[in-house]
């Protein structure tokens, strides 16, 4: 970490504290003997000078406090000359200290450090680092020629350099280049001839009217979505050992594209990321654990390998927020503070505090009224009800299988004491509840309630007691109960509720964690089953007698009759629907009371020392004005409030930048999630800072505050933009990496645009938006890994983005085109070319089965003709007709083969996987 | 993407094969690196500069000239997944039967399964081997005769007690997934010297991947290029036949119309290195299909060999371990440059055990994996080194961690110990019959010159002509190393 000194007011008058030991004649010629040399005017190894006692205060890389006046054990240089780690002792060479020199310098911390004439001298944090000053609008250059203000940005440029833009693309080649930019897909043949019609008519009014349209385009959600999970490294799997799957986690994919289409603004989008509890998104806080971890099952059980893993979940959390939303290395600063930025570990820590509430884990979301899933719920709950009352009616007893669950319904009884009688000989259950008719949310069951749990002490197992059943705490905790062996009796529970309530449903389970947290499984746990044997349910009467309420006999008996039957299943189909698509607890998050945050030297959570409050960086003025006692909720919203405050530099750079590295491929500062001093440096920072205070405060009306397709379309309807990207001699020696834009830089296309425009092509793309992931895995034992399955069959025919993503697993395709393997941010896409490319691109079931369909559908398309069936699927596949060579050496292979190795070969080709 | 402006060959020229493999033009960019050069020689902690390979975009995988010479050319990595018990092994510590059945003072009472149970000496009698003299217990038998080529590294020490993390540490350096691995840091650096074969191959255990799976192989956030191609002597890599419904045929006609559209595209972008790239690829796949089943087929191996290394003798487990390691011969003679031979899988496979973690009836569990891995591995080395081999090829032996010695509660297992554990070296570089390094006197803690991952990582590339300090990669900020900023050579195991 780069400061300055400011050495402030010499002046005498400052009281000094009495001391014995004295600085002048005991202390200095020590340091000037032993340490100067290396810590001192001339050298400042580790930023660590002993000559400035402001900066012994704050201590040098590591982050620790050199000296604490008063407090020698907490004072790290002494910590240093006395360790007897050949790696960490100072001085590192010659003799180590005396005994009566360490003495010396202990006492003199006791008493104050004092240096005399530099007792109020305080170091100040400064930095030069562009990326930290202010935005400042920059005056649009006058630029003969330019549009828009980004193309005079960008012409002045070019124009330094003796460059010029390329012509304009042909329509063909923007056509696809903004459809696939946009969307993600190859625009369909028939919406490329209306573009190249209109185009000829009024080329400006046809483009504009384009981009408009696939803005507007639900794909434009997909599409940019998975930009944002890729730098994040979301993925529905833990990763790690078990890499189990985590349940729901999809719905936070099915906000980020919710979001996107529905033009959230930027700063809407990080407040719902960070504390969508409190803003009616609860889903979105999926951000906050993208990441993978290591579940408790598999730390081990030795203390310091437990807290590690909490610590490096905190990371994970850090690198989320870092590499997305700040654009800063954040987790640089985690063992000392950050050797190029001025990020210091108090800052690490005091990050990580604002998230120390956070752990990975699911719960039920948060949604405001107008979310869809509440829309969903509450068509769905008047349907429920009408089935109900015809089973209440018909019958009075019957049972709700919810998955994880189980309920039972039964009349309205007032009780203090419910009993379950169970009819085989031994039972398990890790947490059972009671419902009434006042709140019907309310568990009048758990032990916070105040209600006991009694079960047969005959049939009790110590380590599965009852009170297992209530704590609240769904898992493998559970209250076992076993008759001896010989015994004809069965395991009960009564529940004693502190007074009377009227109660009318039952609800228990065996692993609801499991259910609700993972799934695929093939443990029994699928949709979690519960296969649980009959029981009764009786309730106390007033004179202590005992009268059924329920039983499973009687609520299944009742399905003999067809309309009581009809009911049940209709039940469950609304209950299935439900808890596909209404408000569901889901791998989102989970939220605890934080602990006190301490600054862990060294990165090491064995090693706590001073506490620190929540809050933003100290060079962004990051005081959230809270302290360790802030609840967990009011943490992240006030560092949402922070980051999104129009004067925050990083937060609109960062993200403008993203934008135009995913329209142009690569950003204006090429390093997207590094906007430190080991980051690029703008190529264009005049530019930048114009998009940016665009972005936050747009000059024009009718441009919506961070509004991000208003950013889009100001990229895409940029000159710069429309050019071709044909190479031209003088300009390719000039800028061969095209920083400055002389072109548009061709790029090849991410797998998903592979496998989706196949998809189109062949008319077999499911356009449906959101949902569950489509599954192309297994169901695996806990510690397995994960098989791929089916890759290719017509449960996959959706967009990629909705293929079910574990992490680290190959999908056998298209992960060798550089798909991310999720364990690490992602903020660009490597590109590359291997042979497996081309291998899974010619062999792969899907490809050769997607061939057979496109050229089934050419053929019908054209009545069979092979000749027009060969420009047909040159049209689906490539937006263009083939020329005669082309032509006839399609048409001999089709005679003498097939048409779907037209297909075949069209789907490899160069033109195909490339973006003109 | 970047412009190939010094690719002499353009156009249909570019089809022709020959050239791929001629082309030396030095570019950058195919494979995104180039946006990164500004922040080149900034960002790397050990105070030297980087040396990046120089990739060719048309053949990303050519011979690239290590940092300085060394003798060994390729390496073979044996890896043990599920911890192999060095006090059982290879690290011989009279003291465990000397205090047999005590608890020791000192040793922990909880360890990563929990309780701890009393010192447990040695399952397996120990003995002099080979000229030196070396002791190694009789659990491998035909290991231990090969000892006076080996370098012992008794003194390792790891940050983890778990094992996907320990995997993720010994093969990427890191505890944390998603980093690159060892032969993928390998594979970016020199590239490879055979042309027809992935330059980078895992051979994954018959029951399955290891804990960490594809990212003990994975490319991280190197290039995909640069990833591990995994396959076994029984299963091919995915997608590399041609598939059933097509003739060979269909398949060279689809060439044909490929070539021809693909030549006609170059010529709107003349001289454009990834396109060219890309149908350098795709040449590259058609030699795979050929070379790859190959290479998997070993019916031409004397019966001899197939007797040598147990392909039709023992488990069936050890005979398709035997297998795999005569593929892993057979990679490294056709100058494969990293093969990565697994013995042991996640705990879901085959017999009843699945790797070495040894938590109960250490006694046979340990001896049910030491049968697969015994022979086979033995008679790899043994050929190896009669087909000289071992003059250019580095050999690691590697597991995540050590076992403890004492018992668990149960009585019968072994639990993890991440404070000391033994590997090997052996082969091109590294000194001959020699042991570097002590654990202390039960065999619990890293006792003279701990060495830790870092540095075992670091040695191993030195052996392969590569500074860890300056192999780096543009990541997220950092100049990434395979050693983070840790890690010293240990230059005595160097010959």
């Amino acid at each position: 970490m780069r400061f300055s000194f400011i050495l402030a007011s010499f002046v005498l008058g400052t009281a000094l504290p009495l001391a014995a030991v004295d600085y002048e004649k005991d202390i200095r010629p020590i340091l000037e003997e032993r340490c100067l040399d290396c810590h001192g005017p001339d050298k400042q190894k580790s930023e660590f000078r002993v000559d400035q006692r402001a900066v012994m205060l704050i201590g040098g890389d590591s982050g620790l406090k050199g000296i604490v006046p008063g407090d020698p054990r907490k004072s790290h240089l002494l910590e240093l000359v006395k360790t007897d780690d050949e790696d960490e002792i100072m001085p590192p060479k010659g003799d180590p200290l005396t005994k009566a020199q360490i003495a010396l310098l202990e006492q003199w911390i006791t008493e104050g450090a004092v240096v005399p004439g530099q007792m109020d001298a305080v170091v100040k944090v400064t930095s030069d680092l562009w990326s930290l000053k202010p935005v400042v609008r920059p005056a649009v250059p006058e630029q003969k020629g330019a549009k828009t203000p980004i193309d005079a940005f960008l012409l002045q440029k070019l124009t330094e350099n003796k460059l010029a833009y390329n012509g304009a693309a042909d329509a063909r080649s923007l056509i696809r280049r903004a459809a696939v930019v946009l969307t993600g897909l190859e625009p369909t043949p028939e919406r490329a001839a209306k573009f190249l019609a209109d185009s000829k008519a009024d080329t400006e009014a046809a483009y504009t009217a384009l981009v408009d349209e696939l803005l507007a385009s639900p794909h434009f959600g997909e599409r940019w979505a998975q930009h944002w999970l890729d730098v994040i490294r979301w993925a529905e799997s833990n990763g790690s050992e078990a890499n189990l799957y985590r349940k729901n986690a999809w719905i936070y994919r099915d906000y980020v594209i919710r979001a996107f289409n529905e033009d959230r603004p930027y700063d809407q989008f990080v407040r719902d990321q960070l504390a969508g509890d409190q803003t009616g998104n609860g889903e979105a806080t999926g951000f906050l654990v993208a990441g993978p971890h290591v579940p408790a099952a598999t730390v081990g059980r030795e203390p310091t390998a437990i807290r590690q893993a909490r610590a490096d979940r905190m990371d994970e959390i850090m690198q989320t927020v870092g590499a997305s939303m700040l654009g800063m290395t954040v987790g640089c600063a985690r063992c000392h503070n950050h050797k190029f930025d001025p990020i210091s570990i108090q800052d690490y820590y005091s990050l990580t505090a604002v998230f120390q509430g956070v752990e990975f884990g699911g719960r039920r979301p948060e949604l405001s009224k107008d979310h869809p899933r509440v829309q969903r719920a509450n068509e769905l709950y008047p349907k429920l009800n009408q089935e109900r009352k015809i089973l209440r009616d018909g019958i009075g007893v019957w049972e709700e299988d919810n998955g994880g669950y189980t309920d039972m319904v039964f009349p309205n009884t007032t009780t203090q004491v419910l009993r379950i009688e169970f009819d085989r000989p031994s039972t398990f259950i890790d947490e059972l509840e009671v419902f009434g008719t006042k709140d019907f949310k309310e568990n009048l069951a758990a032990a916070r309630a105040g209600t006991k749990l009694v079960e047969d002490p005959a049939m009790a197992d110590p380590g599965a007691g009852v009170e297992k059943a209530n704590d609240g705490e769904y898992g493998t905790m559970v209250w076992k109960s076993k008759a001896p062996a010989g015994s004809k009796s069965k395991p009960w529970v009564e529940i004693h509720f502190p007074q009377a309530h009227e109660v009318n449903r039952f609800r228990f389970s065996s692993n609801r964690e499991y259910y609700f947290e993972t799934d695929y499984l093939d443990n029994g746990n699928k949709g979690g089953k519960n296969n649980f044997p009959g029981y009764r349910i009786l309730a106390q009467q007033a004179d202590g007698s005992w009268q059924e309420i329920g039983s499973t006999q009687q609520a299944r008996a009742a399905l003999k009759k067809p309309a009581l039957k009809a009911a049940s299943e209709r039940l469950h189909e609304h209950l299935m629907a439900l808890s596909e698509e209404g408000p569901r607890h889901s791998f989102v998050a989970r939220f605890e009371k934080p602990v006190v945050t301490h600054v862990l030297s060294r990165g090491s959570p064995e090693n706590p020392v001073d506490e620190v409050m929540p809050a933003g960086f100290a060079i962004l003025k990051g005081d959230l004005g809270l302290d360790s006692s802030a609840p967990d909720a009011e943490r992240r919203k006030r560092f949402a409030e922070w980051l999104t405050q129009p004067e925050q530099p990083l937060t609109a750079r960062v993200f403008v930048n993203r934008i135009w590295h995913h329209i142009f491929g690569a950003g204006i500062v090429p390093t997207t999630a590094d906007f430190g001093k080991a980051g690029a440096p703008p190529s264009h920072p005049e530019l930048l800072d114009y998009l940016s205070a665009e972005f936050v405060k747009p000059q024009d009306k009718g441009v919506k505050p961070w509004g991000i397709k208003d950013l889009i379309r100001r990229l895409v309807l940029t000159d710069a933009f429309k050019q071709s990207s044909a190479p031209r001699d003088d300009a390719l020696h000039a800028d061969a990496n095209n920083a400055l834009l002389w072109r548009y830089s061709p790029q090849r296309v991410e797998a998903e645009v592979i496998r989706d425009s196949v998809l189109q092509a062949s008319g077999k793309l499911d356009p449906t938006l959101g949902g569950r992931s489509f599954r192309i895995h297994n169901e695996k034992k806990t510690y397995a890994q994960w098989q791929v399955i089916d890759n290719h069959g017509p449960e996959t025919w959706r967009r990629m983005i909705y293929q079910e993503r574990m992490r680290r697993v190959d999908d056998r395709i298209f992960t060798a085109f550089d798909f991310p393997d999720c364990g690490q941010v992602s903020p660009k896409r490597p590109v590359s070319t291997t042979p497996l490319q081309a291998l899974n691109l010619m062999n792969s079931d899907f490809v050769v089965e997607q061939s057979e369909f496109i050229a089934q559908r050419a053929m019908k398309d054209t009545g069979n003709d092979v000749s027009a069936s060969v420009k047909r699927c040159f049209q689906l596949l490539l937006t263009r007709e083939p020329d005669a060579d082309e032509l006839a050496a399609s048409v001999e292979l089709a005679k003498a083969n097939n048409l779907h190795l037209v297909c075949r070969s069209l789907i490899n080709s160069n033109e195909f996987a490339f973006l003109p | 993407m970047n412009q190939a402006e010094n690719i002499s060959c353009k156009g249909r020229h570019l089809l022709d094969r020959r050239n791929f493999m001629r082309s030396t033009g030095m570019t950058f960019g195919a494979l995104g690196f180039t946006q990164l050069l500004a922040s080149e020689e900034k960002a790397n902690f050990s105070g030297k500069t980087s040396l990046r390979p120089q990739i060719d975009p048309n053949n990303p995988y050519a011979p690239r000239k290590p940092h300085f010479p060394m003798p060994a050319k390729k390496v073979l990595v044996i890896y043990c997944p599920g911890a192999v018990s060095h006090v059982d092994t290879f690290d011989y510590k009279p003291a465990l039967t000397k205090f047999h059945g005590q608890k020791p003072p000192g040793l922990p009472a909880v360890t990563f399964e929990g309780p701890s149970g009393n010192i447990a000496k040695p399952f397996w009698d120990f003995k002099p081997r080979g000229q030196t003299g070396k002791m190694v217990s009789d659990l491998l038998p035909n290991m231990a005769e090969l000892v006076d080529d080996f370098s012992f590294f008794h003194a390792l020490s790891t940050q983890t007690s778990a094992h996907p993390q320990g995997e993720n540490f010994m093969n990427t350096g890191f505890t944390m997934e998603g980093f690159p691995s060892f032969g993928a840091w390998t594979t970016y650096a020199l590239g490879s010297e055979c042309s027809e074969l992935p330059a980078f191959v895992a051979i994954n255990d018959p029951r399955g991947m290891a804990r960490s799976g594809k990212n003990n192989f994975g490319s991280g956030f190197l290039p995909a290029a640069f990833q591990g191609t995994d396959f076994t002597a029984k299963n091919p890599p995915s997608n590399l036949a041609r598939p059933a419904s097509y003739s060979a045929n269909d398949d060279r006609s689809t060439i044909d119309l490929l070539k021809r559209l693909n030549s006609k595209h170059l010529e709107q972008f003349p001289g454009d290195a990834n396109l060219a790239a890309r149908v350098a690829s795709y040449e590259l796949a058609g030699q795979m299909q050929m070379s790859v089943p190959e290479i998997m087929d070993l019916a031409g191996e004397p019966e001899s060999i197939h007797k040598e290394y147990g392909t039709d003798t023992g488990s069936d487990l050890k005979r398709e371990y035997a297998k795999n390691c005569i593929l892993a011969r057979r990679l490294i003679e056709k100058g494969v440059r990293v093969v990565q031979l697994f013995n042991g899988s996640d705990p879901s496979g085959g017999n009843g055990i699945t790797n070495w973690d040894s938590h109960s009836d250490i006694k046979d569990t340990h001896a049910m994996q030491a049968e697969i891995m015994d022979q086979p591995t033995a008679a790899l080395i043994r050929d190896m080194k009669r087909r000289g081999l071992l003059e250019d090829t580095l050999i690691v032996w590697a597991t995540e961690f050590g076992r403890m010695p004492f018992l668990q509660g149960n009585g019968t297992g072994r639990d993890h110990n991440p404070g000391a554990f033994t590997c090997f070296l052996a082969g091109a570089g590294v000194k001959k019959g020699f042991s570097y390094g002590e654990s202390d006197e039960f065999g619990f803690k890293a006792a003279l010159n701990e060495t830790s991952v870092y540095d075992f990582n670091a040695t191993i590339l030195h052996l392969m002509g590569l500074d860890h300090e300056r192999l780096t990669f543009y990541h997220n900020g950092l100049e990434r190393r395979l050693t983070n900023v840790h890690g010293h050579v240990v230059k005595d195991v160097l010959a």
